[in-house]
């Protein structure tokens, strides 16, 4: 597990603030890469990062319902604790390409919930504050169900015969 | 429960971006609407100006005032808005191409004049948008292309030092792959008073795939920003092109200068009666 928390967390507003900013931002990304595959043409992988926007939206509802309660910390953008230039659960942009499969994507989704995972829980594992502890723990299990449903998408797609995506008239011709 | 008071992707317009996947655009994008939700700007206070190229189709991304203007002429249409509207948050976008070749003379009288813009150059060293020309910041004996079998032959513009030698009074460097320290440039370029120039490392992963390594050759300047025009010169000179964060700050006056009114409106129309 690399190290993806720069400091403590100490209260659970601030957890909730770093949870709902990861979250939103996850959902967003995928939301985002959904609608650029569709600009580009790549169909499968747009439905994919839609329905994966969709699971994400649920997980960033429950976040938001939590946070509520809480008067939540603002925190500009670049001192979230996270030490990715992106929140942890975020697809990086340079990651991805318009001929990418789905196994390729979902590869990708699955990298970034792990990480959403190990912050999590390396939150728990850092904090001092029991509350935070427990409410982080709570969360990296959460995403623990999210690692384990990608898994088994990723073993179904393993079954099916993948075919090499191909550009007829490819933006680039290296001479 | 709030976060920050104006969220980032209210920002966004239901445009969709059709940048390549991958592109470092992206990222600037996301910066600007970050940094405008943590200003706290509201929409209709910040206009955003750009010129010809795949960086500049970024206004329309947004959802503020915006003008897709002419190549290579972003900076004297802002200049021209921000002087007939000192009030608004002018910010400027475009790429390599579109700043320093066809508009290479306007980015150094902007860069003298002084005048209170934020020029966001996206540099991603090729011209995208008509598949893969060199542009002026291409190493001389890059080939991939058509157009430039063996290389250009021609040394590269330096921006960030020409930048410097024309007088801008802001000078940093950002990279399209750290969001989090591009944001903060983002905003301490558009509260810094006087023209600030923000050169970003911006890949093109269609027509320059190797620029995905660009991860591992960028690094932070060593030293904190200067206000003396020959240190920050001389850290630029020892730079590779690859060094990131601010290099150069100064508050000196802006333009245009407020002077005493010398004629009336109809001492001057009556001087013009033919």
């Amino acid at each position: 597990m690399t190290g993806l928390l720069s400091g403590e967390i100490s209260s659970v507003a601030e957890f909730l603030a770093h949870a709902l900013e990861m979250e939103a931002e996850s959902v967003e990304r995928y939301r985002e890469l959904a609608e650029n595959m569709e600009v580009h043409n790549n169909s499968e992988v747009a439905v994919l990062f839609h329905r994966l926007a969709a699971e994400g939206d649920a997980h960033a509802e429950h976040v938001k319902r939590r946070a509520g309660m809480y008067k939540l910390p603002s925190i500009a953008p670049w001192d979230f604790k996270w030490t990715s230039p992106d929140a942890p659960e975020s697809v990086a942009m340079g990651d991805v390409h318009y001929l990418m499969s789905r196994r390729q994507a979902l590869e990708l989704a699955l990298h970034n919930e792990i990480r959403g995972q190990d912050f999590y829980t390396q939150v728990a594992e850092s904090s001092l504050s029991a509350e935070v502890q427990c409410i982080a723990k709570e969360m990296a299990g959460e995403e623990g169900a999210h690692v384990t449903m990608l898994r088994e998408w990723l073993a179904k797609e393993a079954d099916k015969l993948q075919l090499p995506l191909a550009d007829l008239d490819p933006p680039n011709m290296p001479e | 429960m709030s976060t920050a008071a104006v969220k980032a992707k209210e920002y966004k317009s239901g445009i969709k971006p059709i940048w390549c996947p991958g592109c470092g655009h992206f990222a600037v994008l996301a910066a600007i609407t970050r940094a405008l939700a943590y200003l706290e700007l509201r929409k209709e206070e910040v206009a955003l100006i750009s010129g010809i190229g795949c960086s500049s189709r970024l206004p329309a991304y947004v959802d503020s005032y915006g003008f897709h203007g002419l190549h290579g002429r972003a900076l004297p249409l802002a200049t021209g808005l921000k002087v007939a509207r000192p009030d608004l948050t002018v910010l400027v976008a475009g790429g390599d191409g579109d700043g320093f070749s066809i508009g290479g003379n306007h980015f150094l009288h902007a860069c003298r004049r002084n005048i209170d813009l934020t020029y966001i150059a996206m540099d991603n060293r090729v011209y995208g948008m008509t598949k893969g020309q060199a542009s002026p910041t291409t190493a001389p004996d890059w080939s991939h292309s058509k157009m430039t079998p063996h290389g250009t032959g021609v040394r590269r513009f330096q921006p960030a030092a020409i930048a410097l030698a024309a007088g801008a009074t802001f000078i940093a460097r950002g990279y399209s792959g750290d969001p989090k320290e591009l944001t903060r440039m983002l905003v301490d370029a558009i509260r810094h008073p006087g023209f600030s120039f923000l050169h970003v490392l911006s890949p093109c992963l269609t027509f320059r795939p190797e620029q995905r390594g660009w991860k591992e050759e960028v690094h932070a300047f060593t030293a904190e920003a200067s206000d003396e025009p020959v240190a920050a010169a001389r850290r630029l000179h020892a730079d590779d092109g690859m060094g990131l964060g601010v290099v150069y700050t100064e508050q000196l006056p802006l333009w245009p200068p407020r002077h005493e009114r010398t004629a009336s409106l109809a001492t001057l129309e009556k001087e013009l009666l033919v």
